[in-house]
């Protein structure tokens, strides 16, 4: 079972996004800022990681500078331009942009898309 | 008071005002003049009475000798002190004209915005008072414009950040909808997917009116991206009305889209597009079915005009005034059967406006509109704020107003109340009035016309549209005019 590491401050959309992944069969982990997130990656490591660049706390490029060997979707309100404006989309293995709010399908559709490239 | 003037002398040449003229200026004239003038009464008079005395008490010919001497002395005595009273006059209007130099240079930089400017006047006398009138006026007026600056930045930023905070809820909102929608929690019946089909409707059009908040503060910000590349925009036409073909359909309308060869410009296609789908839906919107809409695009001058036509509804003259204002809806059941937040036109304008473009509807009440936009053949790279939250009919009431002050006179404002109170303040009822002016020769020919490109171009015409090349003639028509 692959695993889903689900990071947003905001409890409704870790919970939206949790429970349409379990009902599409993925194993889901869950962080509240960037701090919780690596402190779950020290423990596992997911197959893919679902994150919101916008929280408080610890930046966000904090993460993507440690992790370079899983990938990572951005989930955001501001538009992909912002974001790769501000240079956070130029690492490899960050490989999807979501823009909030989405689409649950287009979600487990890209989720699916990612997790089965690698076969 | 006292603050030290700042004298921006460099300003004066962009001006055109002439420098000379503050160094001998009328005043220094007049008062050097008459300083030389009265000075050379008293010598000249001296010299003569002394030469009667001298002529008739002394001998003829030690007159004669001492002749050329007296003259001499006479002519050196007169020269020199007309050079100094000169010289004293010059320095004495100096000393009245530099304060009303300062004054008027002061005067200059506020009618330009700069509030920063203080005058600083010791000469203890009313000129000095008036210097310090005016210093504490600029100061008055720089504080009101700081205040100004803070209220419209601060509205800006609670708009944006409101629009974010409010995008934020919908997410797990729409995403638990969708699942119940879906029939992840269970099998919905009829009743309960009708009543969660409206939540979803609304959800959908509450988040598009937040998506549109945010692309207002972002106009209103000048935070508005362009991202400009070379390209026929012709492409763009035909893959915006493909698109809108999906949305016409659905009432049987044909999209016909007729283009000129376009030339390739530096253009952002995404914003034309925003642009012209604003315009296409809006046109479906407001037509009957099986009707058609235009889609035009040309060359011309310095832009590329692009069109709308359908052959709806129409507008009222107020309609197509106000048509561009936030929320401003033509008919309020036709948002509630076709949805729409009310500031798509809002955003177009935001947008056409941002590029130095022009956008503006002609139509008639029961024969349709035609939408035109207009997109500079040459980017705007450096966006400026755009105030599209104002009221677009008081914007346009004042540069009418503005229009009849400078053709009527004083006289002007009376009629402009008068035309107001009418509610005769759009184009048809305008025109309408000028026509009446020639034909009362209040107005000769010439001159009406250029009144009516003036208010042509504020209801978005084209400059000279109306007639061209009269312009010239106002200069010296003007004191035509009977007042």
């Amino acid at each position: 079972m692959k695993t889903v590491l689900v990071v947003d401050d905001d409890e409704d959309i870790r919970e939206s996004v949790g429970m349409i992944l379990k009902i599409n069969g993925y194993r889901v982990i869950t962080a509240v800022d960037a701090d919780d997130c690596l402190d779950k990656l020290s423990l596992e490591t997911p197959d893919l990681i679902l994150l919101d660049i916008m929280m408080p706390g610890r930046p966000v490029s904090d993460i993507i500078k440690q992790v370079t060997n899983i990938k990572i979707v951005f989930m955001s309100i501001v538009r992909e331009n912002d974001a790769k404006n501000k240079g956070l989309c130029d690492q490899s293995n960050v490989v999807d942009f979501l823009q909030k709010p989405f689409d649950l399908n287009d979600l487990v559709a890209r989720v699916e898309m990612l997790l089965n490239e690698d076969h | 008071m006292h603050i030290k003037v700042k004298e921006r002398s460099s300003n004066l040449d962009d001006e055109g005002f002439d420098f000379k003229k503050l160094i001998l200026s009328k005043i220094n004239r007049k008062l050097t003049l008459l300083f030389i003038i009265v000075s050379l009464i008293a010598p000249i008079l001296g010299i003569y009475y002394f030469y009667i005395i001298t002529s008739s008490t002394l001998s003829k010919a030690l007159l004669n000798d001492l002749d050329v001497l007296f003259q001499t002395a006479a002519i050196a005595i007169i020269v020199l002190i007309a050079v100094d009273a000169g010289i004293i006059g010059y320095l004495v209007s100096r000393s009245i004209t530099k304060p009303i130099k300062q004054l008027y240079m002061a005067a200059k930089e506020v009618e330009k915005g700069n509030y920063d400017i203080r005058v600083n006047i010791n000469t203890n006398d009313e000129i000095a008072e008036l210097g310090n009138a005016l210093n504490r006026t600029t100061a008055a007026l720089g504080k009101m414009q700081n205040e100004k600056r803070e209220i419209d930045r601060a509205k800006t930023e609670f708009l944006s950040i409101t629009s974010h905070e409010l995008r934020t809820p919908m997410t797990p909102m729409k995403a638990q909808l969708q699942m119940l929608e879906e029939g992840y929690f269970g099998k919905l019946n009829k009743d309960q997917k009708e009543s969660l089909s409206i939540i979803i409707r609304n959800a959908d059009r509450l988040d598009k009116i937040v998506v549109d908040f945010l692309e207002i503060s972002r106009i209103e910000a000048a935070r508005l991206k362009f991202e400009f590349t070379r390209i026929d925009l012709r492409t763009t036409l035909k893959d915006t009305v493909k698109f809108m073909e999906g949305f016409a359909k659905e009432k049987n309308i044909e999209l016909i889209l007729k283009s000129d060869k376009l030339p390739i410009i530096e253009a952002d296609p995404d914003r034309i597009s925003q642009v012209l789908r604003n315009l296409i839906s809006n046109a479906i919107k407001f037509s009957n079915d099986t009707s058609k809409i235009e889609i035009y695009a040309k060359a011309k001058d310095d832009h590329i005009l692009f069109s709308v036509k359908d052959y709806g509804s129409g507008m009222t003259n107020d309609d197509q005034i106000r048509v561009f204002e936030p929320f401003y809806q033509v008919d309020n059941s036709l948002r509630r059967k076709y949805g729409g937040t009310g500031l798509g036109l809002t955003i177009c304008r935001g947008i056409v406006e941002a590029q130095k473009g022009k956008i503006w509807v002609d139509s008639q009440l029961g024969a349709g509109s035609t939408f035109y936009f207009t997109v500079p053949l040459v980017p705007v790279r450096k966006i400026e704020p755009i105030k599209v939250l104002f009221s677009q009919r008081s914007i346009i009431e004042n540069k009418i107003q503005d229009e009849f002050k400078a053709v009527l006179g004083p006289l002007g404002v009376g009629e402009f109340n008068e035309l107001k109170n009418q509610n005769s303040l759009n184009k048809d009822d305008l025109f309408g009035y000028i026509d009446s002016l020639t034909k009362n020769f209040i107005l000769d020919n010439d001159y009406g016309l250029y009144f009516k490109n003036k208010i042509g171009e504020i209801f978005g015409e084209k400059r000279g549209s109306i007639n061209n090349e009269k312009d010239i003639l106002i200069q010296n028509n003007r004191k035509k005019v009977i007042g």
